[in-house]
């Protein structure tokens, strides 16, 4: 009798996409474009606490139409992060696993991220 | 926290103790309890960057100059670079091994403690010398 070689581990391609699988690589990668960012944060507060020229060069840049893509950016990226790391402290506590549950916390956390990021831009960039 | 990769042997076998029980906790709660505290940082954070983003450094001076701004803000962004190196060390122990773990986690220590020490003292220095 002849055996056919079957495979021996699935590869990542033949899952089927989840939105909680999404959710999981998003807070992986917003929390790496968090720790990058973090340095955008420390050179303005540097650049502050140097002197007006350098607070200068700092704003222009920031406040170019480049510099207010990635600062819109980042804003999703650390409120995504938060509320991602909420689902995660609800977890902690052994709720909110069961199937549905967590489908649902999972896209509540793309909605809130994506709705926070817009109101704050709204509020305090666009209608300001 | 690893420096070898994890093999079947290691797993199959209860007695090798795999991993650091202690540290791992640790690991786990600091992760857990910066993580809360973040959302405080992100408050402060957005407060300040809406008050100041492209203002001049006498509007600078005067917000984050004053003391009860400035050194919860020190604080806090020190308190997210040991939040940031943590996480930066699961993401590490996922890819690397051995001492390219090592090179890896050296330099995540020295970026945080950057960030961490020029984004406080920055702040430090506008607090208590303008």
């Amino acid at each position: 009798m002849s055996v056919r070689a079957r495979p021996t581990s699935p590869h990542l391609q033949i899952y089927r996409w989840t939105i909680t699988m999404t959710m999981s690589i998003f807070h992986r990668a917003t929390g790496i474009a968090n720790y990058a960012g973090m340095a955008l944060l420390a050179i303005w507060l540097v650049a502050a606490a140097l002197d007006q020229e350098a607070l200068n060069l700092v704003n222009v840049i920031y406040g170019s139409w480049f510099g207010q893509i990635v600062l819109f950016g980042f804003t999703w990226s650390l409120v995504h992060h938060m509320v991602g790391g909420l689902r995660h402290w609800v977890w902690d506590f052994a709720v909110m696993m069961e199937p549905g549950q967590r489908e649902l916390m999972a896209w509540a956390t793309i909605a809130a991220s994506v709705i926070i990021t817009l109101l704050i831009w709204t509020a305090f960039v666009w209608m300001a | 926290m690893r420096e070898t990769p994890i093999t079947r042997d290691m797993i199959a076998d209860p007695k090798t103790h795999y991993g650091d029980a202690k540290a791992s906790t640790r690991h786990f709660i600091t992760q857990r309890v910066t993580g809360l505290i973040n959302v405080l940082f992100l408050g402060l954070l957005l407060f300040v960057v809406v008050r100041l983003a492209g203002q001049d450094r006498a509007d600078m001076i005067s917000v984050v100059g004053n003391f009860w701004i400035g050194v919860p803000l020190a604080v806090l962004i020190a308190i997210a670079a040991v939040h940031m190196r943590n996480g930066m060390r699961d993401t590490l122990e996922d890819y690397f091994a051995g001492s390219m773990y090592r090179l890896t986690m050296l330099l995540n220590t020295l970026f945080c403690l950057i960030v961490g020490l020029a984004g406080a003292g920055a702040v430090l220095k506008i607090v208590f010398w303008g």
